[in-house]
């Protein structure tokens, strides 16, 4: 019980991510088996819907603009600040901070991890390790959904007695540049939204917001 | 953390699988072959439900109604295109697009001419 009170926060996302995903997955078949219906087309089965370019294109144009917020947001919040935001740094901080502040090298401690302690590509590899990732998966969800996006384009193309196009031609499409730029703009809307309302609203007890009583201009206090 | 790189790669791979490009190109030549041997309910056999339903006009048959729509020689197989469900085989002398039923690949359209930026003009479709 204490393993699952000391991860819980990773567990309900994790669950709440299946289920939406499941739910995905059924409501996308239904009404893909829709369409097959009007088009004089055979119904497919689940099996077959989750292993189609349309499943996968519409999972991986999601996957890339949420890494693509994440990303940017762990790489930005390094420079740029926004005074009374609990989200930003003090104004004095912005940057990558002294060896000091971010207790690496000599300043590490007993319970600094290993890559923390070490010097050169190890450290700087253990440094920017969290944007790393989150900008390798970014990339290969968007290569994922080009991917799929142009086998579900070339299929509808085809049906509809069109030649299909090629790789290149589908990355500067305008169907792949509207998929991924209206994923990208209300993401980064949300991010603005969370930067700026944080600044003047409060939740109680939640780490995303400042305590309920910090003054408005307070930065880098959260609750 | 290993978990978010494999499925972007599942995903590649689901969609970059081998395509079968045999088939439909066989049931285009097919068509092409029955249409050309005057074999024309042959011929309406291995189109489309939609189109087999849509071609012929009120009291012809589908038979009736592909003779007289006058299809010139298919020739060989020069291009084979596959999406999903769909696919495309350009003939020496023609442009069939066919889609993948429960039974096999069936024609939905033959007789095809392009159109810039539009759909091909077919004089068989569904």
């Amino acid at each position: 019980m204490r393993w699952l009170k000391e991860n819980s926060l990773s567990l309900a996302f994790l669950v709440m991510f299946l289920l939406a995903l499941g739910g995905q997955a059924v409501a996308g078949m239904l009404q893909f088996n829709d369409l097959q219906l009007v088009q004089g087309a055979d119904p497919v089965s689940f099996a077959e819907y989750v292993t189609s370019s349309d499943f996968a294109v519409d999972v991986a144009e999601n996957w890339q603009s949420e890494y693509l917020q994440f990303f940017l947001y762990i790489m930005l919040t390094v420079w740029l600040v926004q005074k009374g935001s609990p989200e930003s740094k003090k104004v004095e901080d912005a940057g990558a901070e002294s060896d000091e502040q971010q207790q690496i090298g000599a300043h590490a401690t007993s319970y600094s991890p290993a890559w923390a302690k070490a010097r050169g590509a190890r450290l700087w590899l253990f440094s920017n390790s969290l944007g790393l990732v989150m900008g390798v998966i970014f990339v290969l969800s968007w290569l994922a959904q080009s991917v799929a996006g142009q086998a579900a384009y070339n299929s509808v193309r085809l049906g509809d007695l069109r030649d299909p196009v090629s790789w290149g031609q589908y990355v500067t499409s305008a169907e792949f540049w509207n998929r991924s730029l209206q994923n990208w703009q209300s993401e980064l809307l949300a991010v603005l939204s969370m930067v700026v309302l944080s600044v003047y609203l409060r939740q109680r007890g939640s780490p995303e917001s400042k305590p309920v009583g910090a003054p408005h201009a307070a930065t880098d206090v959260e609750g | 953390m290993r978990f978010p790189f494999v499925v972007p790669a599942l995903l590649l791979a689901a969609v970059g699988c081998a395509v079968d490009t045999t088939s439909p190109a066989r049931a285009a030549e097919r068509f092409h072959a029955a249409v050309a041997a005057h074999q024309e309910n042959a011929a309406c056999g291995l189109l489309a439900r939609t189109t087999a339903d849509k071609l012929p006009d009120p009291g012809q048959t589908c038979a009736q109604a592909l003779g007289d729509v006058k299809l010139g020689p298919g020739g060989r197989v020069t291009e084979v295109n596959v999406w999903g469900n769909e696919a495309q085989v350009r003939l020496a002398g023609d442009t069939v697009f066919l889609h993948r039923f429960a039974d096999g690949w069936r024609v939905k359209a033959a007789g095809c001419r392009p159109v810039r930026d539009l759909p091909y003009e077919c004089e068989v479709e569904g």
